[in-house]
């Protein structure tokens, strides 16, 4: 709606108009128009459009036209927007609050306590608690009844603290809980009691843990406020008496008797439970509260996870087998039934055969027809004089131990009649055959031993080592000793050495089993002491002697692997057998030596007498030859004549110091040796005549020889001359005689002069080959030339023949057999001449 | 130059066209609407902001503008009159704008309480004219006078918080 009004001082009626009457006039005396719109109309006179019109047409009468549009709009424009400049300026600051101002007002409110609110975490909104409560609401609902509360904290951005008040706050109202940080609402246990439910039905079979991984969920809690609550009504189950944190469904169990009913009927041998369980793909638990229901063929060993499965037909068959095996066999072994998974097979033994005679070993059981069978058979064995391999007749299973303990047992009441070896029962007569067998050998063995003077020797040896401990003690005198220790001696042997053989033979007897049993462990403690006695006693019969014996007879019965026990056992008895025999002929010997003592003493005595008489002799022979010659034949006449002296001597002497002596006829060296040995009484004046021999001086030896015999007690006959000469006379017939028999030259033409000398002298001579050419020599004076010549002549030959190569000593023995007989003719025809 | 905030303020007042003083009847009618335009621009801004800080209105020809102008120091309002007039030779001369309130209180200060803007407003505006208008000159010269010299004054003690009761935000 416009009015057009004419005038061109439009700013006039502006500044100046306050009134309709104004508004009136200025239009009439105003000729131009000017557009006017209502709003300026408005603006200028506050006033509305209608009495705006109303007034000016009243007062002026004013033509409406149109005008052509003149500056002045502009203005109005400007007015406008002035108008409009200051409506912006009013207008918005009162609308507009800034966030700044808000937040420091609402600051102080909450500092005056004049409202009650909460801030989110990032500032910029205000809760109340109310509204915060709501909110959680609405968020548990929308995530299904569940909900973090640190989720929530996030979610509606507030902080937790703030929630957790809130939540304390919302718990109140029971149907709201708070598990572990969890809002729970019961609309949401009842949606998990439904899911419970579906899960069972599918699976037969629950626990309360599985449902916790799964749900996240304290057990407890759905233990008590889902499972339990909405069991029957919700959840179609059953709780597991035995295990509250499982639930079944009927059918499920049913199943799963079945299944176990299936296994248990199908095993025939006992099996680990926990083998059924994997099987049939159980739990323990559930196996044991329903094995009670399925009426099982079989025993379960105990309710724990290790118990065992025992069909009843297996205890059955395992029964029987014993039974028969026993039956057949009469012994069980622990083993086999250990295998069979009898765990206390003596015991179970014991159960079963309550009324048997049962003998528990330490690998099995034996029954009373074993034990009756080996007596039969040792009684047997002791009547018919053998042997019994106790082995062959025992259960192939027993163990060593096991065969002594029954063996010890068995010997008790027959020991005395019978012997063990290992595991062989001999009875004592087999091994007094055997004993017997070897009694030759040992008879042999010790007279031997007497013999040959070792008997002696050791036990001289033994007195030694004896004396040489009491010679500390105090001096003995020598003689007195030796005389008692034969006393000794003799007693001892005709007192207990006879009946010490029997006496230890029995002992052994008895102690053996005993000793038997002891050999293993003590084998080691016995020995040395063996070994000691073997030192202390002499070893006469060995060992080895004894198993040459006996092996043979031992072999043909199998026996060979006892024949060293048996040996050994024998050699024992048959030793002290040999030394109490040994003993016995060292008596006799003994015995007859003292007899002989004398004899020996007074041979000797007239051996030495002959000897020395002899010397004489010989002496007053050379002392016809010439004093430069006399020399060589004393030496020799000492050396051979005297040395035999000296041997008489020391072979008195050694008999009488108990030395024995192997040879009658003595060496220088054996001689020496001897004179080494001796007792210190004898040693010293053999020693001084031993030098004298080597003394070519007959006075000393004579000097020598009176000490030695006195020290003997002997002593020299007085020179008898008649005797002299008949003795004289026997040496010369005697020579003649030889050399009637004498084929050799070299020995013929020496006695022929030695019996020329006797005859032609009247005095022996005692003299070497070698002296031969000096004896001719002296003799040339005594007898005819012809004689000289033929004596000279065979002597001549003589040492051609020994020194003259082979091929020229037949031509000269030729000769020397036409010279010998002539030679012989000679010494005839001198004898006749005189 | 300016602080980053005033840039940016100065950047959201729209430009003027017209290049007229007072004495231009028909064209100073345009640049009289521009200015007001850009004030209004200017305002909506401010408010929009949160940061209306003056009032200000002119006599009916647009030569005389006057009103208020005010600061928030420590949570207390510091008013101040506000008054300048378009010179003869606007556009091309810069507004004086004065606070009489102040005059004699501050050394930063012409005769008649006219502020001494800063040695960058007046090459600034020369360089734009006829682009700025008295949107312009106030956010560019009064504004960042009063935010450095009104604290400095309050700190002296030359002006104290005076309540008004019915000062309306």
């Amino acid at each position: 709606m416009l009015i057009m009004l004419v005038g061109d001082k439009l700013s006039h009626i502006f500044s100046k108009a306050s009134s309709f009457n104004i508004i009136g006039a200025q239009l009439c005396t105003n000729l131009n128009w000017i557009e006017i719109s209502t709003n300026n109309l408005l603006w200028a006179f506050q006033m509305s459009p209608l009495s705006i019109l109303s007034t000016a047409t009243d007062t002026s009468g004013l033509k409406f036209c149109t005008v052509k549009m003149a500056p002045s709009t502009d203005w109005d424009e400007i007015k406008r927007l002035a108008a409009d400049f200051q409506k912006a300026q009013l207008s918005s600051t009162s609308q507009r609050l800034s966030e700044r101002n808000c937040v420091e007002i609402v600051t102080k409110l909450i500092e005056l306590k004049l409202i009650d609110v909460i801030f989110t975490t990032d500032g910029k909104e205000y809760l109340t608690s109310q509204q915060l409560v709501k909110e959680i609401r609405d968020e548990l609902y929308v995530h299904g009844g569940r909900i973090n509360t640190v989720d929530l904290a996030k979610e509606l951005n507030v902080d937790l603290t703030q929630i957790n008040t809130s939540v304390s706050e919302i718990v109140k109202k029971k149907e709201v809980q708070l598990v572990s940080g969890y809002l729970i609402a019961s609309y949401y246990l009842e949606k998990i009691a439904k899911e419970i439910n579906e899960k069972l039905q599918l699976q037969g079979q629950i626990s309360v843990g599985e449902l916790t991984l799964q749900y996240d969920l304290p057990a407890d809690l759905l233990q008590h406020n889902v499972l339990e609550r909405y069991l029957g009504k919700i959840i179609i189950g059953k709780q597991d008496t035995s295990e509250p944190r499982t639930f079944y469904t009927e059918e499920y169990l049913t199943r799963t008797k079945a299944k176990i009913r299936g296994a248990l009927v199908g095993l025939l041998k006992p099996t680990p439970v926990t083998v059924i369980i994997n099987h049939c793909n159980l739990t323990d638990r559930l196996f044991m509260s329903l094995f009670d229901y399925v009426k099982a063929p079989g025993v379960l060993t105990g309710r724990q996870a290790g118990a065992m499965y025992v069909p009843s037909c297996y205890t059955k068959s395992q029964n029987d087998w014993v039974v028969n095996f026993f039956k057949q066999n009469n012994y069980l072994e622990y083993d086999a039934l250990s295998r069979l998974g009898i765990s206390d097979p003596k015991g179970y033994v014991k159960r079963i055969f309550t009324n048997d005679d049962l003998t528990f070993l330490s690998t099995c059981v034996i029954g009373s027809q074993i034990k009756q069978q080996l007596e039969t058979e040792l009684e047997e064995c002791i009547a018919s004089k053998t042997y019994l391999d106790v082995v062959s007749l025992l259960p192939s299973v027993l163990s060593s131990t096991d065969i002594e303990n029954i063996l010890e047992s068995l010997l008790k009441n027959n020991s005395k009649s019978t012997m063990l070896f290992e595991n062989t029962v001999f009875s004592n007569n087999y091994i007094e055959g055997l004993k017997q067998s070897c009694m030759p050998i040992t008879q042999k063995k010790a007279e031997n031993v007497v013999r040959s003077g070792k008997y002696q020797q050791f036990h001289y040896e033994k007195q030694l080592s004896k004396s040489v401990e009491m010679s500390q003690q105090g001096h003995i005198d020598h003689k007195a000793e030796r005389r008692d220790e034969r006393r000794r001696k003799a007693a001892s042997g005709k007192g207990g050495g006879g009946t010490q053989g029997r006496e230890t033979k029995t002992k052994a007897v008895k102690k053996h089993p005993r000793s038997s049993k002891q050999a293993v462990p003590d084998s080691d403690s016995d020995e040395p002491s063996n070994m000691t006695k073997k030192q202390a006693q002499l070893e006469i019969i060995t060992i080895d002697d004894v198993e040459s014996i006996i092996k043979d007879v031992l072999e043909n019965e199998g026996l060979d692997d006892l024949v060293g026990q048996v040996a050994e056992y024998l050699q024992r008895g048959l030793n002290q057998i040999a030394l109490d025999i040994a003993k016995e002929i060292a008596e006799k010997f003994l015995q007859d030596a003292s007899q002989n003592r004398k004899q020996t003493h007074t041979s000797a005595q007239d051996k030495i007498n002959v000897l020395v008489n002899d010397i004489k002799l010989y002496e007053k022979g050379i002392k016809s030859l010439s004093s430069e010659q006399q020399a060589q034949f004393i030496k020799y006449l000492l050396k051979s004549l005297g040395g035999d002296v000296l041997a008489e001597l020391c072979k008195y002497a050694a008999n009488q110091c108990n030395l024995s002596l192997q040879t009658d006829t003595l060496t220088v060296e054996q001689r020496n040796k001897i004179i080494n040995d001796m007792s210190d009484e004898y040693k010293k004046p053999l020693a001084a005549l031993n030098g004298s021999l080597s003394e070519q001086s007959l006075e000393l030896f004579y000097h020598a020889l009176d000490v030695c015999l006195s020290e003997c007690g002997m002593i020299l006959k007085k020179v008898d001359k008649k005797k002299d000469k008949l003795l004289i006379q026997n040496h010369r017939e005697k020579l003649i005689s030889e050399l009637e028999n004498c084929d050799d030259p070299a020995l013929s033409l020496h006695i022929a002069v030695l019996a020329i000398f006797t005859l032609v002298t009247q005095n022996m001579l005692h003299a070497s080959g070698r002296q031969v050419p000096a004896i001719v020599n002296f003799l040339k004076a005594h007898i005819t030339e012809e004689q000289f010549e033929q004596l000279q002549s065979c002597q001549e030959l003589v040492t051609k023949f020994l020194t003259t190569s082979e091929e020229e000593k037949s031509g000269v023995e030729e000769k020397l057999h036409e010279v010998l007989p002539k030679l012989k003719n000679m010494v005839q025809d001198i004898k006749r001449q005189k | 130059m300016v602080d980053e905030s005033t840039r940016k303020t100065l950047s959201s007042i729209p430009l003027l066209q017209t290049k007229a003083g007072p004495r231009d009847k028909e064209l100073w009618v345009n640049r009289l609407k521009e200015e007001y335009q850009a004030l209004i621009k200017y305002v909506q801004n401010n408010k929009a902001a949160d940061n209306d800080w003056f009032r200000l209105e002119s006599d009916k020809t647009g030569t005389r503008w006057f009103g208020k102008c005010w600061f928030v120091h420590n949570l207390l309002k510091y008013e101040f009159d506000l008054e300048f007039d378009i010179p003869i030779t606007y556009p091309t001369t810069a507004p004086e704008i004065a606070l009489p309130g102040l005059d004699g209180k501050t050394a930063k200060m012409y005769r008649g309480g006219k502020i001494c803007l800063t040695d960058h407003f007046k090459p600034l505006w020369a360089r734009n004219v006829p682009k700025f208008g008295i949107a312009h000159a106030i956010a560019l010269g009064l504004g960042p006078w009063l935010a450095v010299e009104v604290p400095d004054l309050i700190e002296k003690g030359v002006i104290s918080y005076q309540e008004k009761s019915e000062d309306t935000k």
